[in-house]
């Protein structure tokens, strides 16, 4: 007999499966008809949404149709019949679709029937809006909004921002008075812009800056880099205490005055004639100012280089004296505050007594001179140094030729070893006993091991005594006195085990230092431990 | 007329009556539910029932296919030392098939209304 006929024949017919939107159609590389584990999840997603985001997802590859469960169905069975083979023997079946056919598959809306990746049209329009091709890519997906990010320099949108108070950056040229030639019209198509400023008269319209920011821009005197503290004068003193109308005798001179002590010849003309004869030269001089160092500068080319001179020691003679007498003169000129007749008192003075006078001062000057070079490089310094402070004087002295010591606290003399060890007294040969494991000079070590060792000393002496008792009183014992003695001879063994215990512990600690120094003095072979 | 016989419901497809109805045509619907959960499953197949009985459809009752168990038995060690434990795992899967002769749409409808978790629903459309 035949078999029933079945009610619906698999081969004929539509197979849906309800899942959620986004999930992939159903899977199965699993032999049984039910979902395997992951549309299972997808079974549950779609249980768990609500009924429009569930969908029926056709499974199987047969010819059948239904008109009624998609809205096309025709494409729907064309397409569907693809993504179903490929979603149902790839391996890749479990991934979400990365296609837009997972969409396809969950849209209900009439998109369904396109092909894959599709875009919507107003999609499609914007993309060719832009520009863009249209190859079903989705170029939207990469747009960028324009935002004032910055980029350097964003317009910040200042709200308490007054414009109408800044005042305009603008120059405007009056061109009414401009005019041009009928000539230049016919060059003007030439270069039209340059003949035109060219004749264009400037009208100022409106400050462009503040008052305050032109001064500062007009940079005409640079005043503000000049030195607040202006180079005085050596004897600035004297000069200001001076009359006025001296003062320009006065730098006369003392041009004059550091001439002479440079040359010899200026030395030979008398010295009122120096004076006057040099005035000249010094007006044309005093253009630049003499220092002290270009004073000495000729002093040192005089007295190094220009020795070889035709001037005999006769003439040189006179000439020094000459010269010593004008700079006797000069410096008294110099420190005699008010002498308004200063020319007039080398006339005074050119007789005999003078250089008689003179050569008396001249031996004087000239043991004084060196002793006066060494003051004037004295004074030079002093000039020229500041001020001195206590760390700027203490960076002159150096630890080569110093060299300071610490100030400690005297320290007292524990430290030190003892002069006499205990066991000197007992040391009958001239050899230092090392003794135990570690092998350590018994008699010389700290207080605290000798202390020990006298306290081992006088156990070995307790025990030996109470031996002897032990010895003596055994056979005359009640009870009481044998517990006695056994808990002496407890307390003693007691006693002699801590001993033991301690000098143990000291010994290993004398071995770790030991230890300690053999490993950076000695070698490594030697374990003292 | 092979097909007017064959459907004692629907409207021949394409002709319109007088009547307003459903121009639906009827096929032979199999809704297969399967679940590993059977409280889930039962109380789905009951809804779909109802539904369906609710619309005078022609439903043929949840048959119960027979459970599908997996077994899984693994040791339960994570090495192999000790005595030899073994973990014995079970996935039941319950199966129950509705038969209907209805259109798709009402499926569909019936469908949408009523879902547990867990519970995978697959619909077999053929013709009559």
């Amino acid at each position: 007999m035949g078999r029933k006929k079945k009610f619906i024949d698999k081969k004929n017919s539509a197979t849906f499966q309800l899942l959620a939107r986004d999930s992939a159609a159903s899977s199965s590389l699993f032999p049984f008809p039910f979902s395997s584990s992951s549309s299972s999840g997808a079974e549950a997603a779609a249980s768990s949404t609500s009924p429009s985001d569930r969908v029926f997802v056709r499974v199987d590859t047969n010819a059948f149709s239904v008109p009624g469960f998609f809205d096309d169905d025709d494409d729907a069975a064309e397409g569907r019949v693809v993504n179903a083979d490929e979603s149902r023997d790839s391996a890749f079946a479990d991934a979400p679709g990365d296609t837009s056919d997972a969409d396809d598959d969950g849209a209900a809306s009439s998109s369904r029937g396109r092909g894959g990746g599709a875009l919507p049209d107003h999609v499609r329009r914007e993309i060719l809006e832009l520009g863009l091709p249209d190859d079903g890519y989705n170029y939207l997906a990469h747009l960028r909004e324009i935002r004032n990010a910055g980029g350097g320099s964003a317009y910040y949108q200042n709200p308490r921002a007054r414009f109408d108070l800044v005042p305009l950056d603008v120059k405007a040229y009056d061109a009414s008075r401009l005019r041009i030639n009928e000539d230049a019209v016919e060059d003007l198509a030439g270069d039209s812009i340059y003949s035109v400023a060219s004749r264009t008269a400037s009208v100022k319209v409106q400050k462009v800056a503040d008052p305050d920011v032109a001064k500062l821009l007009d940079d005409s005197d640079l005043s503000r880099f000049g030195s607040d503290v202006e180079d005085l004068e050596e004897d600035f003193v004297v000069q200001a205490n001076r009359p006025e109308g001296e003062e320009e005798e006065e730098e006369a001179e003392e041009d004059e005055d550091e001439n002479i002590e440079a040359g010899c010849e200026r030395g030979r003309h008398p010295t009122e004639g120096a004076e006057h004869g040099e005035a000249e030269l010094e007006d044309q001089r005093k253009e630049r100012v003499r220092r002290l160092l270009d004073e000495q500068f000729d002093m040192l080319t005089l007295q190094e280089y220009d020795d070889d001179s035709d001037n005999g020691d006769a003439y040189s003679d006179d000439a020094d004296r000459e010269t010593l007498s004008s700079k006797i003169v000069d410096t008294l000129k110099k420190y005699g505050v008010g002498d308004q007749e200063s020319s007039t008192l080398s006339e005074l003075e050119p007789s005999a007594d003078v250089i008689r006078r003179c050569q008396e001062y001249a031996e004087g000057y000239l043991n004084e001179s060196q002793e006066d070079e060494e003051a004037v490089l004295v004074q030079e310094s002093d000039d020229e140094s500041e001020v001195w402070d206590c760390e700027t004087i203490v960076s002159t002295f150096s630890n080569l030729d110093n060299h300071p010591g610490q100030i400690q606290a005297p320290e007292n003399p524990k430290k030190l070893l003892p002069t006499l060890f205990p066991g000197e007294a007992t040391a009958k040969r001239d050899v230092i006993a090392l003794r135990g494991k570690e092998m350590l000079p018994v008699d010389y070590l700290h207080q605290k091991k000798r202390n020990v060792e006298s306290t081992k000393k006088s156990k070995a002496e307790v025990s030996s005594g109470s031996d002897k008792l032990k010895t003596r009183v055994r056979k005359e014992e009640s009870k009481e006195e044998k517990k006695e003695r056994k808990a002496a001879v407890k307390e003693e063994r007691r006693e002699a085990r801590r001993a033991k215990k301690e000098m143990k512990g000291l010994y290993r600690g004398e071995a770790q230092r030991a230890q300690m120094v053999a490993s950076v003095s000695g070698p490594s072979a030697i374990h003292l431990m | 007329m092979a097909a007017a016989a064959a459907t004692p419901y629907g409207v021949m497809k394409g002709a319109k009556l007088g009547i307003e109805e459903p121009r639906e045509q009827v096929n032979r619907i199999r809704i297969t539910l399967s679940s590993k959960d059977v409280k889930n499953l039962e109380k789905v197949c009951a809804d779909l029932v109802k539904g369906a009985k609710d619309k005078q459809l022609r439903v043929k009752g949840p048959v119960r296919i027979p459970t599908k168990v997996l077994h899984i038995t693994t040791r339960k060690s994570p090495c192999g030392e000790g005595t030899n434990t073994w973990d014995r795992f079970e996935f039941r899967i319950h199966k129950r098939v509705i038969d209907l002769y209805s259109s798709p749409e009402v499926v569909k409808q019936i469908t949408s209304i009523t879902i547990e978790p867990g519970v995978d629903v697959e619909v077999t459309i053929a013709d009559l």
